[in-house]
């Protein structure tokens, strides 16, 4: 479970104080997929940051009482200047898991090719998500943050991202931020909408999208 | 510092899952420094004998011996070995959080692991070259360490003193770009003041004094108790440069700590 408490997050900027975040409270329970939804600006990917403790916040409390991923987007987690084998090897060792296994699953789940063994900078933007993807599944855990990412890999890896979040269903909670509502009804059961700092959540999957639209 | 494990659980799984991180950003860091086709570790070699070897030609040509009848080669290039220490981790501390931002997107990792990683591999490697030079006068002139254990010591103070220093510059970084523009600079400018190059029996007394300030003298002043033994007069107080270095490490982690807060990836 993660539970949110009063969550606000300021950015200094040099106009001033930016507000992104302004007392958001929520719970995310295991095995739940939540969409939320936002505007570009929302502060979706702010959300997602915080969750995974990659940045700090200026007030509230966040909870974690599961393993949590880091976001996964076209950014970040990897390092740039190595290749994609040597990440895996890294992500495995970083987490405590076997180091051959690791390359071996991720060399087949992002199916890279031969830029599997080529720096990270080398890579487009769909095959560095790829990699971070495959990087995440490798670790397994308990709840996977995606940010949009699966909308923009091509169709063929989607499925397989689908198919790979769903063998794990009963046990893995996803949260993944997105603008458009097909990506969120593809992939969730229920969703949420950032809107002016604040999240509200929807049992029903097209409540939330005609609060979102209606927005 | 690190991640889920430590606040969850014991101090000791904590303390493992550190260790584990240290170790693997130490590995990366000798893949992406001095990986395969990466010639850099070869500078550490190469600068120090040419120093040494230029130093000790324009002596031998001019005709002047060092204060004390020390070898001239073996003099300067066991002062620019710790110095070149200090240089590579001071000079490369502003850039540690931006070049490797990507990797605090895991939880586990902390800008203390990163930074701590860093300066153990530049330890490492320096103290590489410092063995390898001392292997090198011993064999050539003969000139084998009195207390090499001294040298050891003083190579650990120093890393110890820098990693301070670099802990408080990277956090200094996530504010301001000015410790990027600065600290070359300040780094070449403080060369004669660290002590890499005199020595404090050289100077008059109400200089010495004033030199004694400044931690890194201690810290030279040793290694050359270490190199020299007794052939030369050394002044230096090891207590006295712990407590510079407890109070930078601890300042350095505060502000790190700190620094991590408002840093925004």
């Amino acid at each position: 479970m993660i539970r949110i408490t009063d969550l606000c997050k300021t950015y200094k900027t040099h106009l001033g104080p930016k507000t992104v975040l302004s007392g958001l409270s929520t719970e995310f329970r295991h095995g739940e997929k939540v969409g939320i939804l936002g505007r570009n600006g929302a502060g979706k990917t702010t959300l997602l940051r915080l969750i995974a403790g990659v940045e700090g916040y200026t007030s509230g409390r966040i909870e974690r009482r599961m393993s949590v991923s880091w976001p996964l987007g076209f950014a970040g987690a990897m390092h740039y200047s190595i290749t994609g084998a040597d990440n895996a090897r890294f992500i495995a060792r970083i987490y405590g898991k076997p180091i051959d296994w690791t390359v071996g699953f991720v060399e087949d789940f992002a199916e890279l090719g031969e830029y599997f063994r080529l720096p990270v900078r080398t890579y487009s933007s769909g095959m560095m998500m790829r990699l971070g993807f495959a990087l995440s599944l490798a670790v397994d855990f308990d709840c996977y943050l995606v940010d949009e990412v699966i909308a923009v890999g091509d169709s063929r890896f989607g499925e397989r991202c689908r198919a790979a979040l769903a063998e794990r269903h009963a046990r893995s909670t996803l949260l993944l931020v997105s603008h458009q509502a097909e990506t969120v009804r593809a992939f969730c059961s229920s969703a949420a909408v950032l809107q002016d700092g604040r999240l509200t959540r929807y049992d029903d999957l097209d409540e939330a999208i005609a609060a979102y639209h209606a927005a | 510092m690190s991640g889920g494990a430590a606040a969850r659980g014991s101090v000791l799984a904590g303390l493992r899952v550190q260790l584990r991180v240290i170790g693997a950003l130490t590995l990366r860091e000798l893949g992406t420094r001095f990986g395969r086709d990466n010639l850099g570790y070869l500078w550490l070699f190469v600068e120090p004998a040419l120093l040494g070897g230029a130093i000790g030609m324009v002596h031998h040509l001019s005709g002047h011996g060092l204060p004390g009848g020390l070898n001239v080669a073996t003099f300067w290039v066991m002062g620019y070995i710790p110095y070149y220490l200090l240089r590579g981790i001071i000079n490369r501390a502003p850039t540690a959080i931006v070049s490797n931002q990507s990797l605090l997107y895991h939880r586990n990792i902390s800008v203390f692991d990163i930074i701590l990683a860093r300066d153990l591999l530049e330890g490492a490697a320096v103290g590489g070259a410092m063995l390898a030079f001392t292997l090198f006068f011993g064999m050539t002139a003969g000139q084998w360490p009195h207390a090499p254990e001294k040298m050891v010591i003083g190579m650990v103070l120093m890393l110890a003193f820098c990693h301070g220093v670099a802990l408080l510059i990277a956090a200094g970084s996530i504010y301001t770009e000015v410790f990027d523009r600065v600290v070359h600079l300040c780094t070449y400018i403080a060369l004669p003041a660290t002590g890499a190059f005199f020595m404090v029996f050289w100077l008059p007394t109400d200089l010495q004094r004033s030199a004694l300030w400044i931690p890194t003298v201690h810290i030279f002043e040793m290694i050359r108790d270490g190199e020299f033994g007794s052939q030369v007069p050394t002044h230096y107080n090891v207590g006295y440069v712990i407590a510079w270095i407890a109070g930078l490490n601890l300042l350095g982690m505060a502000a790190i700590r700190r620094g991590r807060h408002d840093l925004v990836i």
